[in-house]
């Protein structure tokens, strides 16, 4: 058996080894900001059919407003679960449908932790009853996330908690906060599946 | 020379001289930021969940650091690489893998559609960044110290601290994820729930597996120089390409529903998905220890001195249950001094073995050989002192049997006991 030198350990390319750590962070640098400016790059909005019910998840459906995007990044259909994300130009329109055990109140309490549990997060006026036109009782109110506002609404239905998140700046959200107001009152259990 | 093993040499080059070296740090620091930044935000919002998620997770990294550290009982790595391959795991592939898997995650949902991305995203964004992530931080070891990796087991333990690091760092990301959920404010229930299902059920099965799997092809391409390196080249991308399809696999949507929700049937789930893996990773560790083994206890054949080793020693030192066999024999016959001072004379050993490894391939070494022989006879000199000269295994006990059975059905039990608690009962 002969002398092993260092360089003989192996037959890779053993000269490269800076060049080849250079590669290795090059690798990790396509993963880290090569998919995301891919992903910016991929046009995320989808034309949604106005007027008509739009199923979220678990059996629940919303009209979206008119003029309304489906965002398909935020937006992940499931037979027990799932979100939906609309745009209206700069406004976020979500909605977040998943099982629940407790009351309106406790699913009240839990989407305003949830909201100030977010850094800059601030829940601001007073929550005030809401009900939709398919019978859907909740409650709704407001908060601001640093220079932007939002409305939240919470529902609880057959054993699913329905979370609406409205974000976007003051005067954008005046625009349109009547269709998603009327929008939200459409939310639905389908009770046929 | 033996396939299964390449004998480095023993801190040949100084690492720092490297400029490999420096671009790994530079990488580490960089993840070691962006992962700080994160924890500060989590303990700013929830900092009593957050320290109890850290503290219960670190916990929970000892018996795998131990038990990983432990596969490479003849030639162990040195800690300031497992701490290193560990930290790459923690810092630097998670802090790529969270925006990179979201990323890829919206490109099915937009090139696809979001059904696929909510039904599949995460069985295939995840695997895909995250075990190339972890599967570079072997090659960074191999980069900066090839002279470490000589064998495959050397891949397969570098791999797993890699996997065992990001798998308690995203442990933590999940567990706060869960606090956030609940909507409950600063409370620990969600990170207990999160450490029972993904460090207690899951762990077993979880990056540690994966990364394991990965670094077993890195080893071979490096080391195993008698093949063509279009074939090792083949061999690691199968490897890497087993390590994403068990992750995927276990990510995947497969038997969510069809089984149900009973404590049976989530651990059938648990088994039928991560026990393909597993057995895998267990018959490549025995292979990959076996072929290590067989190559150290030959070198120490050629010393023909029964006060370095003695025939029934070699035996012994060749298999980690005969290794465990002579010291229970030693404890049962002379004691717990007798046990603790068998376990030291393996280890010296087994350092020997390694010299002499290295001195066959620089001739520069004898001295260092003459050391480990000197520690090695110091321990024997212990040993002979306790009545219980020679480490090697007595007759099987059946005591040790009924604790091994006894052992698993506990874990059984437990295992059981956690999935109804979950909901599973």
């Amino acid at each position: 058996m002969g002398r092993v030198t260092r360089r003989q350990l192996t037959d890779l390319p053993g000269i490269l080894s800076l060049p080849a750590a250079l590669t290795l962070a090059s690798i990790l640098a396509a993963l880290a900001f090569g998919l995301p400016a891919l992903d910016r790059a991929v046009p995320a909005g989808r034309p949604v059919a106005s007027g008509l019910p739009y199923p979220v998840a678990a059996g629940v459906t919303v009209v979206p407003p008119p003029g309304a995007d489906l965002d398909v990044t935020g937006t992940r259909p499931g037979d027990d679960r799932g979100t939906v994300l609309f745009r209206l130009g700069p406004v976020r329109y979500a909605i977040e449908v998943e099982p629940f055990d407790g009351d309106l109140t406790a699913a009240a309490v839990r989407l305003r932790q949830r909201l100030t549990g977010i850094s800059g997060h601030r829940v601001s006026g007073t929550q005030l009853a809401v009900s939709t036109a398919g019978g859907l009782a909740g409650v709704q109110g407001g908060y601001t996330a640093g220079d932007r506002d939002g409305r939240y609404a919470v529902f609880v239905a057959h054993g699913l908690i329905i979370e609406v998140m409205v974000t976007g700046d003051d005067v954008d959200l005046e625009h349109v906060l009547p269709a998603i107001d009327a929008s939200t009152r459409t939310l639905r259990y389908e009770t046929e599946r | 020379m033996s396939e299964a093993v390449v004998p480095g040499v023993s801190r040949s080059a100084a690492l720092t001289r490297q400029p490999a070296f420096w671009v790994v740090i530079t990488l580490l620091a960089v993840g070691a930021v962006r992962m700080s930044q994160i924890a500060a935000l989590f303990l700013k919002s929830y900092p009593l969940a957050t320290v109890t998620a850290i503290g219960m997770f670190a916990l929970l990294a000892v018996p795998f650091w131990l038990f990983v550290s432990e596969l490479d009982f003849l030639e162990r790595e040195p800690a300031g690489l497992r701490v290193l391959a560990f930290a790459w795991g923690g810092l630097v592939a998670t802090s790529v893998s969270i925006p990179g898997s979201t990323a890829l995650d919206n490109l099915i949902a937009k090139l696809a559609s979001p059904d696929l991305a909510a039904e599949w995203g995460a069985a295939l964004a995840g695997p895909t960044v995250e075990e190339t992530a972890k599967t570079l931080g072997v090659v960074a070891i191999v980069l900066i110290a090839r002279a470490q990796v000589n064998s495959v087991l050397d891949g397969i333990v570098y791999g797993a601290l890699v996997g065992l690091g990001f798998q308690i760092v995203e442990d933590v990301v999940f567990a706060i994820g869960a606090v956030q959920l609940a909507g409950q404010g600063d409370q620990v229930q969600p990170v207990i729930t999160t450490f029972l299902v993904r460090g207690f059920l899951a762990g077993v099965w979880s990056h540690t597996l994966f990364g394991a799997l990965a670094g077993a092809g890195i080893g071979y391409l490096v080391v195993r120089r008698d093949r063509g390196r279009g074939h090792r080249v083949g061999v690691a991308a199968l490897a890497l390409l087993a390590a994403w399809a068990s992750h995927s696999l276990w990510n995947s949507p497969l038997f969510r529903e069809s089984l149900g929700d009973g404590a049976p049937a989530l651990l059938a789930v648990l088994l039928f998905k991560g026990m393909p893996p597993l057995l895998l990773v267990l018959y490549l560790v025995h292979r990959a220890h076996d072929r290590e083994a067989a190559y150290y206890v030959s070198v120490l054949a050629t010393v023909r001195d029964p006060q370095l080793i003695t025939e029934g020693e070699l035996r012994a030192l060749g298999s980690g249950s005969r290794r465990g066999a002579a010291r229970r024999h030693a404890a049962a016959s002379a004691g717990r001094r007798a046990r603790a001072a068998v376990r030291r004379l393996q280890r010296a050993q087994a350092a020997l073995a390694v010299e002499l490894s290295r001195a066959t391939a620089d001739p520069a070494l004898p001295a260092r050989v003459e050391v480990r022989a000197g520690e090695v006879r110091s321990h024997r000199a212990v040993l002979a002192a306790l009545g219980h000269p020679e480490a090697v295994e007595g007759a099987r006990s059946w005591r040790h049997t009924a604790s091994t059975v006894g052992t698993a059905v506990v874990a059984v039990a437990v295992v059981w006991v956690v999935l109804s608690a979950l909901g599973g009962g």
